[in-house]
């Protein structure tokens, strides 16, 4: 399995195609690198060299009690991304790995290009994926669920069984305490941030208003809505990679 | 089937046998009417790995990326072993006759 190792974790990686460096990062507790796998990547990788890779604790990647802290999260991508390739890259997140992207490049200005923020939670705490814990009801925490993994958990299949030992081992962790300790960024950091911006929402999801946010504070930010709620890369996955096709190739 | 078939047929079920890891899997008939998601149950994650696995032992000559990026993930999960298999020999065939 390709991997890069960290302080004695592994971390899954795959690359795809040739060209400029394009890193994508997926969100926390469902997410894995085969959202983009399956659903961008390879469209981008006709013209861009796509590292993707699991979060720790995620996919494939080591388990760890530790480290789902913005910066920890972002020193694991700082580690990775020389396999994307020379030269500033385009970093694409979802949800919580929009956000270690966004804090990434705030710190590492020159490593990187463009961002493209899919669905991003402010304040960081506030991931949808974490709706899931909240619900009092088994069926309001299988709804808060992206679609495609619904039936697997209410079925019972070995991939329901899997997703839900991932999540315990997740949950046993540092993870929710960690999330709830991020602080949120600064609007004066995000301002002097001279960076082209692409975000995109969906137009019924519970981050709205963070999207709205950062169009107004960042300075070269574009925001684009698509229809749907947050679980874009899943339920948009066509809508999504025409977008990022029409950004980093014409944008 | 013929012996190019059989031969990508053992080396993707001995793949598949090593991503998913658990001895339930080792007992099992995979053939070509295994389907990926009823019979095996593998998570996409897992398809990443076997994507990755067949991307190395077939290299340039097999365009997965390619392919996949024409289907959608439930299309993907919903294949058979027998449509991966032809897929990979219609690509080893004619990168041979080219």
């Amino acid at each position: 399995m390709p991997h890069v190792e960290r302080s004695g974790l592994k971390l899954h990686v795959q690359v795809l195609g040739e060209g400029p460096p394009v890193a994508m990062l997926h969100g926390l507790l469902v997410g894995s690198m085969a959202s983009w796998y399956f659903g961008a990547a390879p469209r981008l990788a006709r013209r861009f060299r796509v590292l993707l890779s699991d979060l720790r604790g995620h996919g494939l990647s080591d388990p760890s009690p530790t480290g789902y802290d913005l910066a920890t999260l972002g020193a694991d991508l700082h580690e990775i991304l020389p396999l994307a390739g020379a030269g500033s890259a385009t970093l694409v997140g979802h949800s919580y790995g929009a956000l270690i992207a966004l804090r990434y490049a705030l710190a590492h200005r020159h490593r990187v290009a463009r961002l493209v923020l899919v669905d991003a939670p402010l304040p960081p705490s506030q991931v949808p994926e974490l709706d899931a814990f909240l619900a009092r009801r088994p069926e309001e925490m299988l709804s808060a669920l992206p679609d495609a993994l619904q039936s697997g958990v209410a079925d019972g299949s070995r991939q329901g069984r899997r997703l839900v030992a991932q999540l315990r081992r997740l949950v046993e962790g540092s993870l929710l305490a960690d999330l709830q300790a991020e602080p949120d960024f600064a609007d004066a950091d995000l301002a002097g941030l001279d960076l082209p911006v692409l975000l995109v929402y969906g137009d019924r999801s519970g981050c709205r208003a963070a999207g709205e946010r950062l169009a107004r504070v960042l300075p070269r930010a574009r925001l684009h809505f698509l229809p749907g709620g947050h679980f874009l890369p899943t339920e948009q996955a066509a809508a999504l990679a025409d977008l990022l096709d029409q950004e980093l190739v014409h944008g | 089937m013929s012996t190019q078939s059989e031969h990508v047929l053992t080396t993707l079920a001995a793949m598949l046998r090593e991503v998913i890891g658990e001895s339930w899997a080792d007992d099992l008939d995979i053939g070509r009417e295994t389907s990926f998601n009823r019979d095996l149950e593998l998570e996409s994650i897992e398809f990443v790995a076997l994507a990755e696995r067949l991307q190395t032992a077939f290299g340039a000559r097999v365009d997965f990326a390619g392919w996949l990026a024409d289907r959608e993930l439930d299309q993907i999960i919903s294949l058979t072993v027998g449509e991966v298999v032809d897929f990979i020999c219609t690509c080893l065939t004619s990168s041979e006759a080219a």
